[in-house]
């Protein structure tokens, strides 16, 4: 499916032009995502924006909802068709004026104890309600905040009073996302972050709020329906990884061909200033992990000489991880650049401001996602690139600050590898370390991310969050490992993944899944094999490795196969999938050595 | 401001335009519900760039009365 950029586009479209969009779609061999919303208040016009901004992303969204504030029946009641394992996502939408008259309304007539005993009972209904949903769904909860009062009770004194409706909405804020922080796979989704962007003005509709319980204006649902898109798209791997830039005009104002250093424009002061903040911004996405790539029509020594040599340039060579300036079509660069770095042309946001390039682009490689940026609007550049969302995840991790960073070092090993002629003699002057072990309670949130995260080198696909992995990591019949590998380039930090769970005397390959960064590095013979005699050692007879086909893993097919697996027939198969069984009796196979050392923990 | 309104009325409801009169509500309308009361009224408003009064909204019990409000306003 064809994605455009919607971010641009979409806050003109009326309600009924996106309900008839939605209509013609034709979603299937979309994903699908089931959502159930528990809720005080009527949020039912949500449901187009939320189906309509998850097509965009290649998600098709069934939602169901709760009865009106019902949400302790609902969940702390029997499992129900409205919460059950098949869930991905139950959202909350409690308003603290259903929740909480006197907080919200009755403000001035508390007294302080008063006050502390609302937010007592709201911090306990809080936790129940979480623990109800968790024992009936391990889907991700997003959790709507309360929302900051427009016009508080005291106020302009409200605004710095200790004890004012402000501080004590903000606690009760707090409060919420601390337990959250302590609920695995609960989120605060930030509605004062939406009423900010669209303004409180604009939020509320005060009609239907009298009416029917509906506080909020469709432009309201609209931003709120966006918001809990960035939330699904990473849980579903449907997240950005790689931002790819053109140079004139877009990193700065002018042609350097044409216009030389001096005479681009790029600065502390207007007009270069919106380019000089652009850049910044950029910056940002790198320092957070995403992959910073160039694509430009030019001479190459043209644009390093800005690189190198402008005063005002934020961003730095160092930054990018690769670069194709040249004067050749830009989807062949976009090809090579995907092909490159290993990762899917899904993964990539393209930014333009040309017309040409942006419609080449879209037409032939419709899955790159397209920013077109308007030369009459730079100023507006930064704030476009902020408000993305399409990189978000749902952590960041110590490894996702690094990758940007590690990408970098990846294309200097490739260059080693231009530059040595055979695999092994290149592989070993690599020197790298491998360890693998036991996921504990500092590589889970990155193996949850990896399992989310990970389409090519993924033998199943299965999608995990961190609640079900610390569950088999906690129980006895199966085991979660990782793979952590260093060279003399730097560390990666985990890049395998492997779950067995044991079955009588099987043990399954639940899921087994390497970076598509490391691929080539030869280390998957090697956790295969650690994984193969942690099953030997837990008393298994046979392991059983199964591939299920994707549009994306077809590199892995016959993985098994290589390793002295033998193919098992697998019945009414149409989707290609394969099944492939190894006797631990038989001699494991030796991965080729050409390691500095290699650590295995497991016993 | 007749046509008008029954097309707003037949694309929020999903009913042919020729299904739509006068007598037109919640009475033989299956899916005029409350909450599609609300996404008539948005329509309207969008469509004739008006803004309805709570009052107005609640009395807007049939297609009717939904022009005798708009010929008011507009």
């Amino acid at each position: 499916m064809a994605e455009s950029s919607w971010l641009d586009q979409n806050g003109k479209m009326t309600y009924a032009e996106i309900q008839e969009k939605l209509e013609r779609a034709d979603l299937t061999g979309l994903i699908p995502v089931n959502i159930s919303i528990l809720r005080n208040i009527m949020v039912e016009p949500i449901v187009p924006y939320l189906r309509y901004f998850a097509m965009k992303s290649g998600l098709n969204c069934h939602i169901k909802f709760g009865e009106y504030d019902n949400i302790f029946q609902e969940s702390l009641g029997v499992s129900s068709d409205l919460i059950n394992k098949e869930l991905d996502s139950v959202l909350v939408f409690l308003k603290l004026e259903t929740l909480s008259w006197n907080l919200a309304r009755n403000f001035t007539g508390l007294s302080k104890e008063l006050i502390n005993n609302e937010i007592e009972i709201i911090k306990k209904n809080t936790k129940k309600v979480l623990a109800g949903i968790r024992q009936k769904t391990n889907a991700i909860v997003l959790w709507s905040t309360f929302e900051i009062p427009i016009y508080p009770s005291l106020g302009i004194w409200d605004s710095q009073a200790k004890d004012g409706q402000l501080a004590t909405v903000r606690e009760l804020n707090e409060i919420l996302c601390e337990i959250f922080r302590n609920t695995p796979g609960v989120y605060a989704l930030d509605i004062n972050l939406c009423i900010a962007r669209v303004g409180g003005k604009n939020f509320y509709d005060h009609r239907f709020w009298h009416i029917g319980r509906a506080p909020y204006t469709r432009e309201a649902l609209s931003e709120v329906g966006r918001e809990i898109i960035k939330y699904i798209r990473p849980l579903k791997g449907k997240n950005k990884k790689c931002l790819v830039l053109d140079c004139d005009n877009t990193l700065w104002g002018g042609i350097i061909g044409e216009d030389g250093i001096a005479g681009i424009k790029l600065g502390r002061t207007h007009p270069g200033s919106a380019f000089y903040e652009f850049q910044q911004e950029i910056v940002n996405y790198y320092n957070r992990g995403i992959i910073i790539a160039l694509c430009s029509k030019n001479n190459e020594d043209d644009v390093w000489e800005v690189f190198n040599d402008h005063p005002d340039m934020v961003l730095k060579r160092k930054h990018i991880a690769v670069a194709r300036i040249n004067w050749g079509d830009k989807v062949t660069n976009l090809k090579q650049i995907a092909h490159e770095l290993n990762i899917g042309l899904d993964s990539i946001v393209f930014v333009d401001d040309s017309d040409f390039e942006i419609n080449l682009v879209r037409e032939k490689l419709p899955e790159v996602h397209t920013i077109h940026l308007q030369k009459n609007e730079t100023v507006k550049y930064r704030e476009k690139l902020a408000a993305f969302g399409l990189f978000d995840t749902l952590e960041i991790s110590t490894e996702d600050k690094k990758r940007g960073e590690m990408y970098k070092v990846e294309v200097t090993r490739e260059k080693l590898k231009e530059d040595t002629a055979d695999l092994k003699s290149y592989l070993s002057t690599l020197e790298t370390e491998v360890e693998i072990s036991f996921a504990d309670e500092f590589s889970i949130p990155r193996i949850a991310q990896q399992i989310q995260k990970t389409n090519q080198f993924n033998l199943t696909t299965r999608r995990y969050n961190r609640v079900d992995i610390e569950k088999f990591v906690g129980d006895k019949v199966s085991d979660v490992i990782c793979l952590r590998l260093l060279d003399r380039f730097g560390d990666y930090g985990i890049v395998g993944t492997c779950i067995l769970k044991y079955i009588e005397s099987q043990a399954v390959f639940d899921i087994f899944l390497l970076s598509c960064r490391i691929i080539g590095h030869g280390v998957e013979g090697v956790f295969l094999a650690e994984a193969l005699k942690l099953a030997k050692i837990r008393g298994c007879k046979t392991a059983v490795g199964e591939y299920y086909a994707t549009k994306k893993n077809s590199q892995v097919e016959y993985f098994y196969k290589q390793y002295n697996f033998k193919e098992l027939v697998v019945e009414n198969n149409s989707k290609g999938n394969r099944k492939f069984l190894f006797k631990l009796n038989d001699k494991i196979p030796e991965p080729k050595n050409y390691f500095k050392s290699i650590v295995s923990v497991l016993k | 401001m007749k046509e008008r309104v029954y097309k707003v009325i037949s694309q929020v409801f999903n009913v042919p335009i020729e299904k739509i009169n006068e007598e037109s509500s919640s009475d033989n309308i299956e899916a005029w519900d409350s909450l599609k009361h609300m996404n008539v009224v948005l329509a309207l408003e969008e469509e004739f760039n008006v803004q309805f009064g709570e009052e107005q909204i609640l009395e807007m019990l049939n297609v009717g009365l939904i022009i005798e409000i708009l010929k008011e306003i507009v």
